[in-house]
């Protein structure tokens, strides 16, 4: 297997390196980060910029080294005058295109463009603006907010959307000066088959593609002294939120996260964990049943919002392989405005839940019409009338928007003292931090299925094979003597793979865990830009490091959650449970009628 | 319209299989079209009948000058509005030529009458400077047109019989 070795100067600089090696990568080896902007390696390699040009002796014109590999004896120049002057130029022509509003831009100071501009020594537009017209910014979407005027065409986000994700919600219309990224008629975001991902978002260098901000309407409910705010975190908020305040990549600031949403003035710090390990619970004995009673298999998890668009759209007649199971998100919401509304003595209608997700497609979901259980709960003890109708969860933030309410405030994160999570939609076991990573529901959900169903104790805890690793990955689990068979699939492509022999029949699976987004939430559409695969990595370590310092490490020994079953929801599968934890689905179809 | 679904479902199967199949069949619908354009829900029959997303269908009509994505009269005036015609006057004859027909441009420098006799549409350039101002009749290439020849040559194509 061993791969033919190249060898070729760079700046005079001899690097050996193995063939079908890119020129840029090759001049990294070599000690240059030659500039790029279009190029995003694992997604895009469209080679429209040209930014990253380099002269090759021999070649009459500069290569794009993002396009091109390496060739025995090249002679590379990464920096000669023809060089730098072709890359300023062809960022000015750019430029000139592109609104200069850096100032008043979300991505101000975390833009590709505007590093570049620096680097590259660009001090006025030189040039004309060549595009006539203003394009309307499609805000039409629940989660995302495109401004195709912002959009430097590199392609990044229709790529990201048709081979990462396999969606194609998005695509490059028209042709010279009018060529802008769109959907089908210019219909929005909202009529197309987009599942709110939000990865377009994390990968575009510029701020033509951002989240959709509940910031101002979230500090409003806070400043309001009639409401009461709770605020939820999800588990890969932690490994998250730390790089965007300026810490290293993959941090582990739990403690910080709290004490920072305390000094933002939240009324009580809760954790998405919480209902994550109630998740599991439900989630778990949906899967026992199932098993014991011949109910469709495999089941497949059902807490990725972008994943449960996706099923309902490109595989509508597949919907009974989801677990009815609603999200940890939405389990927060019921659970929040009936149970503890009830037990800390607060008018539902006064609370308002925020989360913190790292996730775009969770704002949609929020708003989804069939989750409205804690007010149907108190409609129907005729507590509340029609028009006094409330959601679960009001308002959804992504780790960038809280983020950046922290730096608002001017908070001084990184030397905040360790705050502790309240009682009782705060404590949570490492099972639930797994929620955060690729395979962790799967691995959570074993956890307590194992001890369910075995009525044994569990002594390995740590699933090995179906951690972060490839796209999809299965393991034959033994509980007692029976084997199950599961598979784990991180990105709606790879998902594509087991829906496809689900609906061939041949599927082998008796569970399955999706998740939207590459290595699963901690790589969700709402996290700091930027994320890579090396960055995704460490914030992994540090959720699976999370989970071995837990005291407690199954969802089912959460004293919380079963004071919650002992005196309220009495029983998983239970009857409050259906009215509260479980959902139904839409089928929606790729085409409209 | 479920005439022309099954009209659609034929082209496309007859298509599917070629290369470049995409381009021929929507050069088909195109053709088959009763006023010669790719209206939304023929698209969306195409998209369906040959599996392939919708906003790369979209990408496709949009890139090629070729498709229509509006409703065409029989007949099409092509007027230029590059900058030797302009000098010579083809903004009057423009003008004029809407005026007789009683419509207007939209945005995209397109107008249509309402019975689909005539579609009116400029174009940057036809690269025939030297006859300017130049104008296309059903692709015919008129030169030095003056505001009474444009005048016969419509009331001409008005008086013929329709579909004649
Ligand atoms: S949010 Fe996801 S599905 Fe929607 S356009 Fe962006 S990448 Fe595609
Ligand atoms: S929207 Fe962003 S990612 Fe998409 S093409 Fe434009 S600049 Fe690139
Ligand atoms: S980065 Fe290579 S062409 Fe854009």
């Amino acid at each position: 297997m061993d791969r033919k070795m190249i060898t070729l100067s760079v700046d005079g600089k001899t690097v050996t390196v193995p063939e079908g090696t890119r020129i840029l990568d090759a001049c990294n080896v070599a000690g240059i980060k030659v500039p790029s902007l279009c190029y995003l390696e694992d997604v895009s390699a469209h080679g429209s910029c040209g930014i990253c040009v380099v002269e090759i002796d021999g070649y009459k014109r500069l290569v794009r080294s993002c396009l091109h590999t390496v060739k025995q004896d090249m002679v590379i120049h990464t920096h000669s005058n023809r060089v730098m002057s072709a890359r300023k130029l062809n960022l000015e022509l750019l430029l000139a295109n592109h609104p200069l509003l850096c100032t008043t831009c979300e991505r101000n100071l975390n833009c590709e463009l505007q590093a570049l501009a620096l680097q590259l020594g660009v001090r006025e537009s030189r040039f004309e603006r060549t595009k006539k017209s203003i394009r309307p910014i499609d805000d039409s979407s629940p989660s995302i907010v495109r401004d195709p005027n912002a959009c430097i065409l590199c392609n990044r986000c229709v790529e990201v959307c048709a081979n990462v994700q396999e969606v194609h919600a998005i695509e490059m219309m028209q042709r010279g000066l009018r060529t802008t990224v769109s959907t089908f008629f210019d219909e929005g975001l909202a009529s197309s088959v987009c599942t709110n991902c939000g990865q377009c978002s994390l990968v575009c260098p510029t701020g033509a593609i951002t989240e959709k901000s509940h910031e101002s309407a979230v500090f409003d409910a806070i400043a309001d002294p009639n409401l009461v705010v709770l605020v939820q975190t999800a588990p890969a908020i932690r490994v998250g939120l730390g790089e965007a305040m300026g810490l290293g990549e993959g941090s582990l600031v739990t403690g910080k996260m709290v004490s920072a949403l305390r000094t933002l003035g939240f009324d009580r710090v809760f954790d998405t964990q919480f209902s994550a390990d109630l998740t599991i619970m439900e989630e778990s004995h949906e899967l026992i049943q199932r098993l014991t009673n011949g109910g469709t298999l495999p089941m497949i998890t059902s807490c990725s919002p972008g994943w449960i668009k996706f099923i309902e759209t490109f595989y509508p007649d597949q919907l009974e392989h989801l677990s009815s199971c609603k999200s940890p998100q939405q389990m927060f919401g019921s659970i929040a405005k009936t149970y503890y509304a009830e037990q800390a003595g607060i008018d539902p209608r006064n609370i308002r839940v925020v989360s913190i997700m790292p996730c775009t497609a969770k704002k949609f979901e929020a708003g989804r019409s069939e989750i409205d259980s804690a007010f149907s709960y108190w409609r129907d003890k005729g507590s509340f009338t029609d028009d006094e109708y409330f959601c679960d969860v009001d308002y959804v933030l992504t780790t960038r928007e809280l983020a950046r309410m922290l730096k608002r405030i001017g908070i001084d994160f990184a030397h905040l003292e360790d705050g502790k999570f309240d009682d009782p939609l705060g404590q949570s076991t490492g099972s639930a931090v797994l929620f955060g990573a690729t395979g962790g529901v799967m691995e959570a959900a074993l956890r307590t299925a194992y001890e369910t169903i075995t009525k044994t104790k569990l002594d390995a805890l740590e699933f090995e094979q179906i951690r972060i690793g490839a796209g999809i990955r299965e393991a034959t689990i033994m509980i007692g003597e029976t084997p199950l068979k599961v598979a784990v699939a991180n990105t709606l492509a790879n998902a594509r793979v087991l829906l496809d022999q689900i609906q061939e029949g041949k599927s082998p699976y008796a569970f399955i865990e999706v998740m939207t987004c590459p290595d699963g939430c901690l790589g969700g559409g709402g996290q700091p830009i930027p994320t890579n695969k090396e960055i995704r990595r460490k914030r992994a370590m540090s959720i699976y490091e999370e989970d071995r310092g837990m005291p407690i490490r199954k969802s089912h020994e959460n004293p919380s959650i079963q004071e919650l079953y002992t005196s309220f929801l009495k029983q998983p599968l239970g009857h409050l449970s259906h009215q509260l934890l479980h959902t139904t689905y839409v089928k929606r179809g790729a085409y409209p009628e | 319209m479920n005439d022309r679904a099954n009209e659609i479902a034929a082209i496309v199967s007859k298509h599917r299989e070629r290369h470049g199949a995409l381009l021929s069949i929507l050069e088909a619908v195109q053709r088959t079209n009763e006023h010669n354009y790719l209206p939304k829900q023929e698209l969306v029959m195409v998209a369906k009948e040959l599996g392939v997303p919708l906003s790369q269908i979209y990408s496709v009509v949009t890139f090629y000058a070729f498709f229509n994505l509006k409703a065409q009269g029989e007949h099409v005036i092509t007027v230029c509005r590059g900058t030797a015609c302009h000098t010579r006057g083809s903004k009057p004859l423009l003008d004029n030529v809407l005026h007789m027909l009683g419509i207007e441009l939209d945005e995209d420098g397109m107008a249509t009458t309402p019975d689909y006799r005539f579609t009116v549409h400029t174009v940057a350039c036809f690269g025939q400077c030297a006859l300017a101002p130049v104008i296309a009749i059903d692709e015919v290439i008129h030169s030095m047109v003056t505001e009474e020849k444009l005048a016969t040559m419509i009331e001409a194509l008005s008086a013929r019989k329709e579909g004649a």
